[in-house]
């Protein structure tokens, strides 16, 4: 079974027609080729999916893509701007929050999403925060401090 | 790993969802957050033919008061939500304690109370919780609607006693009939993305005269349900406690940890837990009394 969607996804709108069974990474990935949305556990442990819904972190290997019509979808390839870097990427380079960069996508969403709605918050929140998107590098304390730098720079 | 084919529906009121159900029966799933759901099916635990999705049916989500009566919650509101809500926060701040431990932000963002309860792991982060504030469920389906109290409702793991053409349509929770406080803790060996060891919900109503007119303890991955201990009911009925540190909240751990019916598996053992449980209950007593202490 197929369906004829149309998906907002870094403000510009896709229509496509995509077997229904399809994830959004799937979608993501596959169609519209945003391969900085990375697949690894596919059933919600690691957070390497993490993509905004409506501005909230979620993980788009446990969404039908059917299912994403209608809302506002924000990947890692619409953070930068004009060729820059968003404050929080460029703090990850800075800070060495960024390893092997699988995690990366997600947790730099995921950190946009928590700055968003907290502009400074403390090192517990931000803890709590990421604690659904592991780092297979284990290099928590340098994402941690990177986000802190990004928080310092946005205010 | 791959979703298996399925045909989708996304009917946007209950009616229909209700019809679509009747007309697939076993052959249909319903689609909530998804967060087990999709899980089950990548792993082909589940092979349903028709996925009914109830995401765009309006109004599935709310919370909504009956003034002196208690509050109904729609089986959509996800982890977040009612971890964040105000009006549980002061009505029943035990399940935000549950809805704020459930999977990971992530999770939580999608998770929803009416997917938790249907799916009926003996984990759950949110059915002790909701066993202790003396919450029922509402099922929907042909010949109408009916109301089970939810230690009623769950049967064993992943059983339900929901009939095939039923839906989980909201969740009631009634006021509690004097001054009253909970507190939850889930023990497990990380703190997010964790399969509960053991998990314990308390709840304390004092009466008038600052007895406990209420208690409710309910276990969670202690037997093959999330189960409210009868023990520990009868133990604090009627007590009134000389302070937080009264004998009477460890006798009641002890009660508790009676009536659990733990397993041994690769998470722990099942004297470990039977412990642990004597040990949650009387923690989160203690808790829900010093938080009674303070409100009155």
């Amino acid at each position: 079974m197929k369906k004829v969607i149309t998906l907002n996804v870094n403000d510009q709108e896709y229509d496509l027609v995509i077997p229904v069974n399809r994830t959004l990474t799937q979608v993501l990935r596959e169609n519209l080729k945003l391969t900085g949305t990375k697949q690894g556990c596919s059933v919600g442990d690691c957070g390497s999916c993490t993509v905004l819904l409506d501005g909230e972190p979620v993980n788009s290997c446990l969404i039908l893509a059917v299912e994403a019509e209608g809302r506002r979808i924000q990947t890692i390839e619409g953070l930068a701007e004009g060729g820059k870097l968003h404050p929080i990427q460029q703090a990850f380079v800075d800070q060495g929050g960024i390893q092997c960069g699988f995690c990366s996508p997600g947790m730099i969403l995921t950190a946009k999403a928590l700055l968003d709605k907290n502009p400074s918050p403390m090192e517990s929140q931000i803890r709590e925060a990421i604690s659904g998107n592991l780092c297979r590098c284990t290099g928590y304390q340098k994402i941690v401090e990177a986000i802190q730098t990004a928080a310092k720079t946005n205010r | 790993m791959l979703l298996p084919k399925f045909d989708y529906h996304a009917p946007v009121t209950m009616d229909e969802a209700g019809a679509l159900l009747n007309h697939y029966g076993e052959k249909a799933k319903i689609l909530a957050g998804g967060t087990d759901l999709l899980v089950n099916l990548k792993k082909k635990l589940l092979l349903p033919e028709q996925v009914i999705s109830l995401n765009k049916i309006e109004g599935l989500k709310e919370i909504s008061l009956v003034q002196g009566e208690g509050f109904y919650i729609g089986p959509l509101a996800t982890a977040i939500y009612l971890a964040e809500s105000k009006l549980i926060q002061e009505k029943g701040a035990v399940l935000c304690q549950g809805a704020g431990r459930l999977g990971s932000p992530l999770i939580r963002n999608r998770a929803t109370v009416g997917g938790n309860l249907v799916t009926a792991r003996p984990a759950s982060d949110l059915a002790p919780p909701l066993l202790v504030l003396g919450a029922s469920v509402i099922l929907k389906g042909l010949k109408g609607e009916r109301t089970l109290p939810l230690e009623n409702f769950i049967l064993g793991p992943g059983k339900t006693a929901i009939q095939p053409d039923e839906i989980l349509s909201r969740i009631f929770i009634p006021s509690a009939k004097g001054p009253a406080s909970g507190a939850y803790i889930k023990l497990g060996s990380r703190k997010a993305l964790e399969i509960s060891l053991v998990n314990v919900a308390s709840s304390l109503t004092l009466g008038p005269d600052g007895s406990i007119q209420e208690a409710r303890v309910a276990l969670g991955a202690v037997g093959p349900t999330p189960l409210l201990s009868p023990g520990a009911a009868k133990v604090l009925k009627g007590v009134k406690p000389k302070g937080e540190k009264d004998p009477v909240f460890k006798k009641a751990g002890r009660a508790a940890a009676q009536d659990s019916r733990p397993i041994s598996d690769h998470r722990g053992s099942a004297e470990y837990r039977r412990e642990m449980v004597e040990v949650l209950t009387h923690r989160t007593l203690t808790a829900a009394y010093v938080q009674l202490m303070k409100n009155t």
